[in-house]
């Protein structure tokens, strides 16, 4: 890529591209503080009374709490099946690895929908239908290709030699891994972690068809409330969830590069 | 190498074992519904047909269907293409914190739930939302113009939530660009202009083809905001597929299209690797 300065009219379009992106954001910020149930211009006050609704919704409440606990369950289990693999993977330990690495990717690529709708068909065949750890379970198959993805490229960035020392020094395989390797990649796998977690508080295309009677996630409650009409409340509780991607997206930035969830 | 094999066994079946379990065998099980005649919900009626395939490739209802689906992801996967190029431009060209910003900018959308933007995008596009309502204060219109429930709304709502893709592959492809064929072009005397159209908009074509393929396959598989921007008068495949598990109970035809989407969507990504290997080969 070349150097030097950019011509101004590029920046302003550049500028202009970056708003459209940023103009979802910045409306339903200011829905959520609005003080009529739909945007006018000029604005007709303000008002903090859309989030103390949500935030005394039962309903709110407990899809929050249903959120975090699938997130949280479906990625630390990710992580810890997606670790040894990709170790065995990366050092090609197994006949047909590339085969190997493109079936624990596909979910990257398979329509979520027909994932949705295979998992519906099969938990109702065997009689598991809003079975708490079917849901989790296929979270883990949707996020374990951010989780794969990160730490495979932190094995590939990770000198082999360091490991290869401390197993010369005495060190068994294992410790080896536990006190070289995985704190040499933690950058990578904090990346992958916070993207798998994300990902996860954030489906809808697979959860949709998997919850359990009388309860849902977080964006199943939202996406049920917009199908009943447009309400305020839920341009608060979307803020709010604006406010919290922000924060973990800094500090993913701050202590591992954004460019390493890519 | 070999003796490494039992080891690497053990560690990768636990993730083997829940891939299977949860993610191959349900569509594999899915694949005899797709055969099964139509029976309310999981009790499909006795006997195996193909009329669940010939449907979606005779039936009118199927073919529109079919089409907007793909004129959508068309449409989309060009927008994207076209807005997300300069966007890529300057964020390959800026260095230090301005690029860790423009990152940071590009990246924020693509983090943001897909609910929460869609939503956005129905406060200002509906007849009574934002837009309109600008729109008739300034007295530029006197009805609200129809954003919403049609291809418009669902051309805007989805390239905003694919453009950080385009925008991330393009980034990546401008910066392999080597530095030295940008200055040749300079010394030998072309233009701004000349050395972007012959020199670096042909150096990024691969990148370009890779981004509109990502963004054409997530297009044709999106679910959330083709039914809340689309409506119920808009429908996609991925949206007829919801409505035919969940509210007609028609499963034999919803696995039948699940299918037939599977396969375009993986026939395109194994036809783009097959066509880059060869390119790549080819140079």
């Amino acid at each position: 890529m070349r150097d030097g300065p950019l011509p101004l009219t590029l920046k302003i379009v550049a500028g202009l591209i970056l708003a459209f992106l940023m103009l979802p954001v910045l409306v339903v910020a200011l829905a959520s503080v609005s003080a009529t149930a739909y945007l006018t211009v000029p604005p007709q006050g303000v008002t903090l009374r859309w989030f103390a609704q949500v935030l005394q919704d039962p309903n709110y409440l407990q899809a929050i709490g249903f959120s975090l606990e699938l997130a949280i369950a479906s990625t630390i289990l990710a992580v810890l099946l997606a670790i040894p693999a990709c170790y065995a993977l990366h050092h090609r330990w197994l006949p047909f690895s590339e085969a190997i690495s493109a079936l624990v990717l596909s979910p990257l690529i398979f329509p979520a929908v027909v994932i949705g709708v295979a998992l519906l068909q099969y938990v109702s065949m065997m009689g598991l239908r809003g079975n708490f750890v079917m849901l989790v379970l296929a979270h883990v198959v949707i996020v374990t290709p951010y989780v794969v993805r990160t730490a495979l490229a932190g094995l590939a960035g990770f000198d082999p030699s360091l490991e290869e020392a401390a197993r010369v020094l005495g060190a068994t395989r294992l410790s080896a891994f536990g006190l070289v390797v995985l704190p040499g990649i933690r950058a990578s796998l904090l990346a992958g972690f916070v993207f798998a977690l994300i990902t996860s508080f954030d489906e809808v295309p697979v959860t949709v068809f998997l919850l359990p009677p009388g309860q849902a996630t977080l964006p199943v409650t939202i996406f049920s409330a917009i199908d009943l009409g447009v309400d305020p409340s839920i341009a608060a509780v979307s803020t709010l969830l604006i406010v919290a991607t922000l924060i973990l997206l800094v500090m993913v930035e701050r202590m591992a590069g954004v460019r390493r969830i890519i | 190498m070999e003796t490494r094999r039992p080891l690497g066994f053990l560690l990768i079946t636990p993730l083997g074992l829940v891939l299977l379990a949860v993610f191959v065998a349900p569509i594999a099980m899915m694949l005899p519904t797709s055969f099964r005649h139509y029976g309310a919900g999981a009790a499909a009626a006795p006997g195996w047909t193909l009329e669940n395939y010939t449907q979606i490739a005779t039936d009118p209802y199927f073919h529109e269907v079919l089409a907007r689906t793909f004129t959508m992801g068309a449409l989309v996967t060009l927008v994207c293409l076209v807005v997300g190029y300069p966007l890529a431009y300057v964020v390959a060209r800026s260095t230090g914190a301005a690029r860790s910003w423009l990152t940071v900018l590009v990246v924020f959308p693509l983090l943001l739930n897909l609910v929460v933007r869609s939503f956005g995008w129905m406060s200002l596009l509906a007849n009574h939302g934002l837009l309109n309502n600008l729109l008739m204060t300034l007295g530029l219109i006197h009805a609200p113009l129809h954003l919403m429930f049609n291809l418009t709304g669902l051309i805007i709502g989805l390239t905003h939530i694919y453009l950080p893709f385009m925008v991330l592959v393009l980034v990546a492809a401008l910066q392999a660009l080597p530095k030295d064929a940008e200055a040749a072009s300079a010394t030998l005397g072309a233009g701004p202009m000349k050395t972007f159209f012959l020199v670096t908009l042909p150096l990024t074509a691969p990148g370009m083809f890779a981004g509109s393929v990502l963004v054409f396959v997530l297009t044709i598989s999106a679910l959330v905001t083709p039914r809340l921007l689309g409506g119920p008068a808009y429908k996609v495949m991925a949206t007829v597929i919801y409505d035919e598990f969940l509210s007609d109970l028609d499963w034999p035809s919803g696995a039948a299209l699940a299918f037939v989407l599977t396969l375009i969507a993986l026939l395109i990504v194994a036809g783009a690797g097959l066509l880059t290997r060869r390119w790549t080969a080819a140079q």
